[in-house]
């Protein structure tokens, strides 16, 4: 058993980034485990598509067709089960997505084989398999080894590997799968986009972002106000939204917006949980305000200051006024 | 003989009739009472103790005296007194009529209504008369000139423009009333002078008022003839008009002259110091029995329904209430006239139709109370609205219906002890700044326990407060103590909130600390909340010792002389009383005391004392968010303060004070006009605690052992770190959590110099406190190591692709597993664990220490609950189970899901599991579901500690179900597929469907979790927790093993140091520089 295979994420068309992420990560960890890498994209045998998952680094691409352009669990379990069973890699990375989160643990127990999910880091020591994870709420790290496990399943972290620079010159092979009787599967009904309203995160330069340290919603006004005075976007964290405070549109994360053309990120009484930093932590110049020193925010901002979140606004509108 | 004839002309038949007029009117009149007493006996009975006879008594000196009515309105209570005492001279003279004609004549033969009796009869009746006349003219000019707020029942509050009918109706009703009243006078005097007229008497003197309307219809020109025709037609009018107005008593406004005497003498002398507890449940009725609040009118007891009709509609209760003014949409005057007409249309009787909260009342009316009390305390009446909405609050928690903020907030104190989610370790952290030690009383015994309180412990600005006041107590010579972590909210604000549950096991808690603490001779705070609950309330549960406000202690300090004022301070200041200090409890005095003895003139607020303007943050209210734009009732208050000649402080002795008023001034615009202090900053100022020393200084002997030692430690460190660096693999059965090297604690009587002893006593003694520098340097020297490699705790187990090991569920011992009766759903909890701010690594390095960890339940598993519970009641019936793989701790956060509607529990758990991975998870679920066979499970999408967000998928894999993952949204109509909606990446929603049964693993967000109310969770005791071992778990493997925990080397960013203003200010330079603006 040797090699590593990677299972591309793609939605309407198109790859998702996370495959290019674990491309690179695959051929970082080529070089100490030794290859091959190969991409199995399933779908329904879309050329054009599985063109594209041809990374530097890679060794091949496999077009697999499922009978289906969409992602179904239980149909992406079979297939990377029945791909593996062909090339026998020693890994198999896939991204930790909601579409990579439904089927990767299960490939691992149907496999009895090793599995960590969410790994930020990885690498071979002595000649084992470790890989780095967060723990209590991504506070402190977590190493895991793997020993006797053969086969070792894993999601990787989002925006955390680099993606290859370069075209890659992999074989491509196609194989079809037939899926429609199996009985596990769920019926697609379809994707609901939601409304663009008033503001696009994913195009602003400069974004005003509060959390939970604004703590009334009555106080969204006055930050609202502030960002508008700056010239910026104003944008938020998840519990702003799930409280009904902010539309779904002001939301940046995971779940949310990726900040994409920001260079300033003014983040006010954000904690920077995990999948908010996963929205905004590529911004060249992050400014955290929270009173937490220990919040995660300032492990990715530039600069930081641990003041009362009100006091700095007060300051900052003086100073604009 | 001086007397005067009754019934003058009329004959027999007319008299006749004049009496069945009288009798029909009487039996109206009682009747009508009757009506009343039936409904109040459907109404609940009274749970709190009461003294009839004092109440009684009190009753008549307030009525007698009226100083109840004539509080804080001089005007209508002198006014209303010459109503009251005329009507009531007037009630004695017709009373004493009719025991003299209709009584003593026809028994006795003789009549004492006659002769020098008569003649001052006459006189008191004529003056009581004039009095009552003067009354109501004072009050229909007042009514219908001086547009008082208080009597217009426009409800702007709710945005009315118009009066609603009911209202215009209310209006009738107060002015039939004032007219009909001085009608009857009019009538009565014209009686009288048109009699004097017709048949002249010597003593007419002694009718003074009648004479002189004899004497102004003569000068009108008015003949005897005539006025003996006037006389005959007044004489019916005003008879029949007088019994009409007895007979309608009860029947409207009027009735609030019997109504009063009862609702005066039900008064409950501790009303909202001390609420009503909830009535034991009975052990054999599961069901009906465990009402708590009031849901419905029947509820209310008979006293409120008194209450409810002595109401007069005054509206001094609408004028005083702190929410009102600020335009909340409560105003107790309108709560208690909504809840009066509801219950005159019931009749006392629950409706089946109309909704207490809903239709009579809103729930927003309900939530905007502060529990200031100044309603009930301005009322003269002696209504009790506070603990009428606290009840009624109490039903609404138990249905789960209250703003989220709360409900989250409940959760917390319960959770951690404090409404802010500090962790509980904490709680003393602000004794760290001061110079000395602060004893505690559960190691050692104090004169006070100084009981601190939420705010007074982890509000910076607080903090300063309470470093304040201890660095005074111990200058003061006082001996006291703390309960430091053992410390919880004192729970006042979550009793009127309406969480009884909560409450009592807050007080159970903070009874129990004392109890097994080192003894103590009273206790002191400078919560008023807590002062109040502590002092009223906590009696009823156990035994407490006497409670002081510190305001008390520090004026008795300062007479007596143990503070001396150096520098009494000669400003200007006002002072704010307190709502649950001054109003609540009488305690006014202290703290103008204190100002007095510091050298500070107050001036008084226009509202002050028992007229004391709320700060608003009372009732819960400062846990639930105010609607953006509304004025705050301490905005409010900071504008009264701010029109105050020259104060140059705003003094409060509250610690919710100081936060809402801190808030307030910047807010409301005073922020240069007005400093607000509490009063223990400004005696601190004025003896001058700066120049006090308070450092606890060891004895000489102590200080010797201790600089001895530091040298000793110095040495040892510095050859550790030589050994460590040289000899790495020899110490790979040493824990890399070295012990610290330690200055030994400071024994008096042992001379340390001997070196060895004091080493050996540094190694045997691991807790003592170790100096900075020295523990600087062993953290370095750990960190330098290369970390060691851990035996796992579990083989996993070996697997390649010739030798696929596909996981199966563990094997579990049988247990009882009742008949599936309809649905049944299996939801996994998980109680997760939360990392504050600061950690140290178990010996093995794997994994935190415990102390570090607080725990809560898992908020995804408590989403996937319910949708679970909600796909329960969809399908009429059937059961939902709770799986967890966790220690006996766990058993609190199931304890939660049993108390939200889940059946039954079943625990698994080993102690090997401690570093259990997913996958081992998955196999322990799975080997229950194999034995539960349920038709759906359920489970959060990823833990909040661990975040793995693989324990659902595996699941579905071990048991071959369908699965889909990060689902905010399911619809299933019983048969067939279940339709399901994902939310991937950026918002976007992927609908779907999945054949049943199936496994979904459930986002946060989708659905609003229900409120387990302390109660319920105690209920909920009763249901089974099944818990089997978990070996076979270990069996079989998981996903991975542990290397090791660690906490990474941040990248962290440069943080900026300075004021607000300084970072600010570099901020928007930054921004100019990167914009190029």
């Amino acid at each position: 058993m040797s090699g590593i295979l990677i299972i591309a994420e793609h939605i309407n068309g198109a790859l998702r980034d996370i495959t290019g992420e674990l491309a690179g990560a695959a051929s970082s960890l080529k070089d100490k485990l030794g290859g091959p890498v190969s991409v199995a994209v399933l779908g329904a045998g879309d050329a054009e598509l599985t063109g594209t998952a041809n990374f530097l680094g890679v060794d091949e691409v496999i077009n697999v067709n499922v009978g289906s352009e969409h992602f179904d669990a239980a149909t992406y379990e079979e297939a990377a089960f029945a791909i593996g069973e062909k090339l026998r890699p020693q890994v198999i990375l896939i991204g930790h997505t909601v579409g990579g989160m439904a089927y990767a643990p299960a490939l691992a127990a149907r496999l009895g084989s090793g599995f960590a999910s969410d790994v930020l880091a990885l690498d071979v020591i002595d000649g084992e398999l470790v890989t780095t994870r967060g723990a209590y709420g991504n506070k402190v790290n977590l190493e895991t080894a793997f020993p006797g496990k053969g086969v070792v399943v894993m999601t990787l972290r989002g925006a955390t590997f680099e993606v290859p620079e370069g075209k890659g010159t992999a074989q491509i092979t196609t194989q079809d799968i037939d899926y429609s009787t199996l009985d596990r599967k769920s019926t697609h009904v379809e994707y609901n986009i939601p409304p663009q309203a008033g503001v696009d995160l994913s195009k602003a330069e400069f974004i005003l972002s509060v959390g939970r340290g604004v703590q009334d919603e009555e106080n969204l006004p006055r930050f609202n106000e502030l960002a508008d005075k700056l010239g910026a976007v104003f944008g938020c964290s998840r519990p702003i939204v799930d409280a009904g405070w902010l539309p779904k549109s002001h939301q940046v994360g995971q779940s949310g917006k990726v900040a994409s053309n920001c260079s300033i990120y003014l983040a006010l009484g954000i904690s920077g949980a995990v999948h908010h930093q996963f929205g905004m932590k590529h911004v060249d110049t992050i400014i955290a305000i929270n009173t937490d020193t220990e919040a995660p925010i300032f492990n990715v901002a530039t600069y930081g200051a641990s003041i009362d979140l009100f006091e700095f606004a007060d300051a900052l509108e003086q100073i604009l006024d | 003989m001086e007397t005067r004839e009754l019934f003058w002309s009329l004959d027999g038949a007319r008299i006749l009739l004049f009496y069945v007029v009288g009798t029909a009117a009487i039996a109206i009149f009682l009747y009508g009472c009757w009506r009343h007493y039936a409904k109040y006996r459907r109404g609940a009975s009274l749970t709190v103790e009461f003294d009839l006879w004092q109440g009684v008594k009190t009753m008549l000196v307030s009525v007698f005296t009226h100083r109840t009515v004539r509080k804080r309105d001089l005007i209508a209570g002198y006014a209303h007194a010459g109503i009251f005492f005329g009507f009531l001279i007037a009630f004695i003279g017709t009373s004493i009529i009719f025991i003299d004609y209709d009584i003593f004549k026809p028994i006795f033969g003789f009549s004492f209504w006659k002769g020098n009796f008569y003649l001052w009869f006459s006189l008191f009746l004529d003056l009581g008369h004039l009095a009552l006349t003067a009354g109501l003219l004072v009050m229909i000019l007042r009514r219908a000139t001086w547009s008082l707020p208080k009597l217009n029942y426009m409800r702007s509050y709710r945005g009315e423009t118009e009066l609603r009918p009911k209202a215009r109706a209310w209006q009738v009703e107060d002015w039939v009333f004032l007219l009909t009243l001085l009608v009857l006078e009019i009538t009565g005097f014209l009686l009288e002078g048109v009699r004097l007229l017709s048949e002249p008497v010597d003593w007419a003197i002694w009718s003074p008022i009648g004479l002189a309307v004899a004497k102004f219809l003569s000068v009108l020109g008015v003949s005897p003839e005539t006025a003996t025709v006037i006389r005959s037609y007044n004489w019916w009018f005003h008879g029949i008009l007088a019994l009409a107005f007895t007979a309608a008593i009860p029947w409207y406004k009027a009735k609030h002259i019997i109504a009063v005497l009862g609702s005066l003498a039900l008064r409950d002398p501790k009303a909202l110091r001390r609420l009503p507890n909830v009535p034991e449940e009975s052990d054999t009725d599961d069901e009906g029995s465990d009402k708590i609040g009031y849901a419905d009118i029947s509820d209310f007891t008979w006293k409120d329904m008194l209450n409810l009709d002595a109401c007069t509609k005054c509206g001094r209760c609408h004028d005083v209430c702190p929410a009102r003014t600020t335009g909340y949409p409560l105003s107790p005057r309108d709560l208690v006239l909504d809840l009066r007409t509801h219950n005159d249309e019931t009749q006392g009787c629950a409706s089946e139709t109309i909704d207490l909260v809903g239709d009579v009342l809103d729930a927003d009316t309900i939530w905007s109370c502060r529990s200031c009390g100044a309603c009930q305390d301005i009322c003269p009446v002696g209504v009790e609205h506070p603990a009428m909405i606290v009840q009624m609050r109490r039903h609404l928690v138990d249905q789960g219906e209250m703003d989220p903020n709360l409900k989250s907030t409940l959760d917390t104190i319960a959770d951690v002890g404090n409404s802010m989610g500090e962790p509980a370790r904490k709680r003393s952290a602000w004794t760290n700044e001061l110079e000395f030690k602060v004893k505690d009383i559960r190691e050692e015994k104090a004169d006070i326990l100084w009981f601190v309180g939420d705010y007074a412990s982890f509000d910076p600005r607080n903090q300063k407060v309470s470093q304040a006041v201890a660095r005074l107590l111990k200058a003061g010579g006082i001996d006291f103590a703390l309960l430091h972590e053992g410390e919880r909210t004192a729970g006042n604000d979550v009793r009127r909130v309406g969480e009884e549950g909560l409450f009592e096991s807050l007080v159970e808690h903070n009874l129990a600390e004392m109890a097994a603490s080192n003894p103590f001779a009273r206790i002191i705070t400078t919560d008023p909340h807590s002062y109040n609950t502590i002092k009223n309330e906590y009696p009823e549960f156990g035994d407490v010792a006497p409670i002081n406000h510190y305001t008390e202690l520090l004026a008795d300090m300062l007479r007596d002389g143990q503070l001396k004022v150096k520098k009494p301070l000669n400003k200007r200041v006002t002072f704010h009383d307190p709502c649950h200090l001054g109003r609540i409890n009488d305690g006014y005095e202290a703290p103008r005391a204190i100002l007095e003895a510091i050298g500070c003139e107050v001036v008084e607020m226009p509202r002050n004392r028992s007229n004391s303007f709320c700060c608003g943050a009372g009732g819960g209210r400062i846990w639930i968010p105010d609607e953006p734009g509304a004025e705050k009732p301490s905005e409010n208050r900071m504008h009264e303060a701010a029109e105050l000649p020259d104060i140059e402080y705003f003094i409060t002795c509250c610690p919710k004070d100081l936060t809402m008023f801190e808030d307030a001034r910047k807010t409301s615009g005073h922020e240069k006009d007005l400093s607000v202090k509490d009063l223990a900053e400004l005696v601190a100022e004025a003896i001058e605690l700066d120049e006090i020393s308070l450092v606890d200084l060891p004895p000489l002997a102590e200080r010797l052992t201790d600089a001895v030692a530091e040298r000793i430690a110095d040495v040892i460190s510095a050859r550790l770190e030589t050994a460590l660096t040289n000899n790495l693999a020899s110490l790979a059965v040493v824990q890399p959590a070295l012990p610290p090297v330690t200055v030994p604690p400071s024994e008096p009587d042992t001379p340390a110099t001997d070196a060895v002893s004091t080493l050996k006593a540094v190694a045997a003694d691991p807790t003592s406190q170790a100096p900075s520098e020295v523990v600087a340097e062993k953290t370095q020297v750990v960190e330098s190591a290369a970390p060691i490699a851990i035996q796992p705790e579990v083989a996993l187990q070996p697997m390649d692709w010739d030798n696929l090991a596909p996981l199966a569920p563990a094997q579990l011992l049988d247990y009882d597993v009742p008949e599936k009766d309809g649905l049944r759903i299996l939801v996994a909890i998980k109680h997760v664990a939360v990392l504050g701010d600061e950690h140290e690594f178990t010996a093995d390095g794997c994994d935190i220490q415990a102390e570090f960890l607080e725990h809560e339940l898992n908020e995804w598993d408590d989403a996937a609950l319910e949708e679970a519970l909600q796909l329960v009641e969809k399908a009429g019936s059937g059961e939902v189970v709770a799986v967890c793989i966790g220690p006996e701790s766990a058993d609190a956060s199931l304890r939660k899901v049993l108390a939200k509607g889940a059946s039954r529990a079943v625990r698994l758990w080993n102690d090997g599991l401690i570093s259990a991975d997913p996958l081992m998870i998955a196999r322990g679920i799975a080997g229950v579901a194999t034995k539960e066979q349920p038709d759906f499970i359920l489970t959060g999408v990823q833990s909040s500690d661990h975040a793995h967000g693989a324990t659902g998928a595996a699941l579905s894999r071990i048991l071959d179900l369908p699965h889909a993952a990060v689902v905010v949204a399911l619809n299933w109509t019983q048969d067939g597929a279940i339709e399901v909606v994902r939310e991937l990446e950026g918002g976007v929603r992927h609908s779907l469907s999945l054949p049943v049964p199936a496994l979904l693993s459930i986002q946060t967000g989708g659905n609003t979790p229900r409120y387990a109310t302390m109660r319920m969770i105690k209920k909920a005791k009763k249901l089974p927790i099944e818990v089997l071992d978990a070996e076979s778990m270990l069996e079989g493997g998981g996903g991975y093993s542990v290397r090791r925990m660690y906490t990474p080397e941040q990248e962290n960013a440069q943080m900026l140091d300075g004021s607000p203003q300084d970072i600010a200010s570099f901020v928007a330079n930054i921004i100019r520089e990167k914009r190029g603006t």
